[in-house]
């Protein structure tokens, strides 16, 4: 890894979102209500591992019961297992800092939200999502698989404490490899490394197939806006589509494969020359208009898309080596 | 995110696995529409095996998040139209 790309990846994981918490009317069973709770939020974390943190500022106000913790955003429910950042992507259109959300420690709305039982539910996830990444990285997960136990709690635990330098000391256990970009490729070049299943680089070495897991938020918005404030309020998950999808390209001499590149091949109907940050006005008239990109955003930056996707991938992807994208558009109009 | 009529909607075949001393299922096999969620799957086992504690795998591996759709899960990690799903009483693959 080059220095500057260091440097992108610890800006990474410091990433933060300031969060006012308040605790749900409904559950506010003392007098005077509590006063919000303020933390710092890691990007790459999960909502459920501050609990043990904003707990102790409303326990005393809980009605009875048993907790059943989540939390919602001007009432929409956050879905825990989607890193903290990728949610404030997603749905703040426009930051908002402080990010004000609710938490609730009764009432789970099972029908939207899939169970939580804490940092156990959380680990699960993670594990999992690094696994399915191996396999389509490598064809498998084998060496996910056979690392000895004590290694796979001292990488979740790396995660949960945003503690890149033991991340980074058990990942070449991990033996994902990284997709190599115009820079570090040409410094590589007299050391060769040996590489696993989808990323095999052939014997001339010229051309070859990368596969990076994505995860990819699309967020559509029917109405056309000039300002991100003007974004209206996202009222259900059925306002996103989601897909887990890899992006394959070839890696061919001369050839840049950018960002641009990648989002077209995972939304063909958004390709062609619209599919742009900032696109212009379609003609008026009775004619159909084609859906339109508005925002692309990973880690927090509206990323230009010129930039080479393997750039992005090895500098912006999160621990589990997906890369998150969050996407919002406008509804193609009938 | 192609539209089309629910008539036409691809289907996948779940081929499903017992491990780790789960009982074997009569019907271990069944159509699903790629547009299902994997909890549909889930669902599914759960009735039939009348448990609500019941890990399930894709391809002997990992365990998908219940949000996840077929048809990512099959394009991912499937192939000539079935998706191979493990299910367990107890952890099989930590």
């Amino acid at each position: 890894m080059a220095a500057n790309e260091e440097e992108a990846v610890k800006y990474v994981w410091e990433g933060a979102i300031p969060l006012q918490i308040h605790l749900h009317k409904s559950e506010v069973a003392s007098h005077p209500a509590p006063p919000p709770a303020l933390v710092l939020a890691p990007r790459i974390g999960y909502l459920p591992l501050l609990v043990p943190l904003i707990k102790p500022y409303f326990k005393d106000s809980l009605p009875p019961g048993e907790d059943s913790i989540w939390f919602d955003y001007k009432g929409f429910p956050l879905k825990w297992y989607i890193p903290t950042g990728v949610l404030f992507d997603l749905i703040c259109a426009e930051p908002e800092r402080p990010w004000n959300l609710t938490i609730h420690f009764r009432g789970y709305p099972s029908n939207v939200l899939i169970p939580c039982e804490g940092e156990d539910s959380v680990k699960w996830n993670f594990v999992n999502s690094l696994k399915e990444a191996a396999y389509i990285i490598n064809g498998n997960c084998k060496n996910v698989m056979n690392m000895s136990q004590s290694d796979q709690e001292d990488l979740w635990t790396s995660v949960m404490n945003g503690d890149l330098e033991s991340y980074t000391r058990l990942l070449p256990k991990l033996k994902m490899g990284n997709i190599e970009d115009e820079f570090s490729r040409k410094a590589n070049l007299s050391s060769p490394q040996s590489r696993q299943g989808g990323t095999e680089t052939d014997v001339a070495g010229q051309v070859k197939t990368a596969r990076i897991p994505v995860r990819l938020y699309v967020r559509s918005v029917n109405k056309d806006f000039e300002n991100l404030e003007d974004v209206p309020e996202i009222d259900t998950w059925d306002e996103i589509s989601y897909l887990n999808r890899p992006v394959e390209f070839l890696r061919e001499e001369g050839k840049c494969f950018t960002l641009r590149d990648a989002i077209e091949s995972l939304l063909p109907e958004y390709s062609g020359d619209r599919a742009q940050t900032s696109g212009e006005e379609e003609a008026d008239g009775s004619q159909e208009t084609r859906g339109e990109v508005k925002l692309v955003r990973i880690q927090g930056i509206e990323v230009r898309l010129e930039i080479p996707f393997s750039w992005v991938v090895n500098n912006l992807m999160n621990p589990e080596f997906y890369l998150h994208i969050s996407v919002l558009v406008k509804a193609p109009q009938r | 995110m192609a539209t089309e009529s629910p008539s036409s909607v691809r289907k996948v075949v779940i081929h499903l696995r017992a491990t780790g001393g789960a009982p074997i299922l009569k019907q271990s096999k069944f159509k699903i529409p790629v547009t299902d969620k994997f909890a549909k799957v889930i669902d599914f086992l759960r009735r039939q095996l009348h448990s609500d504690s019941l890990f399930v795998y894709v391809n002997s591996a990992f365990s998908p998040n219940p949000d996840e759709s077929v048809n990512d899960l099959y394009t991912n990690f499937g192939f000539d139209g079935k998706l191979v799903v493990n299910y367990a009483f107890s952890m099989a693959w930590g």
